[in-house]
């Protein structure tokens, strides 16, 4: 088939964010990491509105957990997709932070080979922060 | 995302951009017709079986159920009658390129039997824009003649046409075009 014309349709969706993501974003801009405690004392990072174990409210405000954590499962992409988060070969890892008991997922830079489940990592951070989720730019090696 | 970069206030919204990039696959027929756009021709094919002329090309007739192709290309003519047209006011949306009030018409090629849309309408006050009115093409110089402006998939013609404007003859009386008013 020959190539022909092309032209790309954009959406430029402004989403709101609620209270709860809202607020994790926040963080996110002034360089923290927020989380919300369950009423069983658990923290969810990132926030949720409900406990997903029972469907509970949690607890009024957040919490505020450590900018390093560890690679609790992953998958490697090597050949990254425009839009990805890096332009080289990394990961896609569930990263549980120094905190926090659920984790959350980015990108991990670093080696094929140096990317394992236990990994510590810690956030590399975006210098121009607007309040999104790529304010992290990536997880590195600790 | 400027609304995102003020720096002590709650961030409250985010900007998600979802792109859907497309690469056209024109059919051999309408490429064809590009071409001869760049070429600086306007072609079509004309039915064996009712004679009717179709521009852009279909490669078919959808009356008699024939193939066509470039045995049965004609050349017509870059002159026009205008069948319908609409003034846009354009919405300032993102990426909209049009800041003032412009003219699309539907035109009736002198030489064929099916009319192209999204024509623009230059060099005439917009309420003087009328059914019936006849135009000629201000063709765009060859280097202007992108491949971008292809791929219209048989309703439009291609950027080889920049516009058109009024050719200064009499208008057409309405029988010639009232067949083809959309």
């Amino acid at each position: 088939m020959a190539a022909g014309p092309s032209w790309t349709l954009e959406f430029p969706y402004r989403r709101s964010l609620g209270p709860v993501v809202g607020e994790f974003f926040t963080g996110l801009r002034d360089g923290k990491v927020l989380g919300s405690r369950t009423k069983g004392g658990k923290v969810l990072v990132p926030p949720l509105e409900y406990d997903p174990e029972t469907g509970e409210a949690v607890q009024d405000g957040f919490v505020e957990v450590a900018e390093t954590g560890v690679v609790h499962n992953w998958a490697w992409v090597n050949e990254p997709l425009r839009k990805h988060p890096l332009d080289r070969p990394f990961a896609w890892a569930l990263v549980r932070l120094d905190g926090a008991d659920s984790s959350l997922l980015h990108a991990v830079d670093a080696p094929r080979d140096k990317v394992e489940t236990g990994m510590r990592v810690k956030i590399r951070w975006r210098e121009e922060r607007k309040g999104h989720i790529t304010d992290i730019e990536c997880f590195e090696a600790v | 995302m400027s609304e995102e970069t003020k720096t002590d206030e709650h961030v409250a919204f985010m900007s998600q951009m979802v792109n859907l990039d497309y690469k056209i696959v024109t059919s051999p027929v309408h490429r064809h017709f590009d071409e001869q756009m760049r070429e600086g021709r306007i072609v079509g094919h004309k039915c064996p079986s009712c004679g009717l002329v179709y521009v852009p090309p279909k490669g078919f007739c959808p009356r008699c159920s024939v193939i066509t192709n470039e045995d049965h290309e004609v050349e017509v003519k870059d002159t026009a009658t205008v069948t319908s047209f609409t003034v846009v006011t354009p919405i300032q949306y993102q990426g909209q390129k049009e800041r003032d009030e412009y003219v699309l018409a539907n035109l009736l090629l002198d030489g064929a039997d099916s009319s192209i849309g999204q024509q623009r309408i230059e060099g005439i006050p917009h309420d003087e824009v009328r059914m019936g009115m006849r135009v000629k093409a201000i063709w765009a110089t060859p280097d202007e003649r992108t491949e971008e402006g292809g791929g219209m998939r048989g309703w439009g013609l291609t950027s080889a046409v920049k516009h058109w404007e009024p050719s200064g003859e009499p208008d057409a009386p309405r029988e010639q075009y009232q067949e083809h008013v959309l």
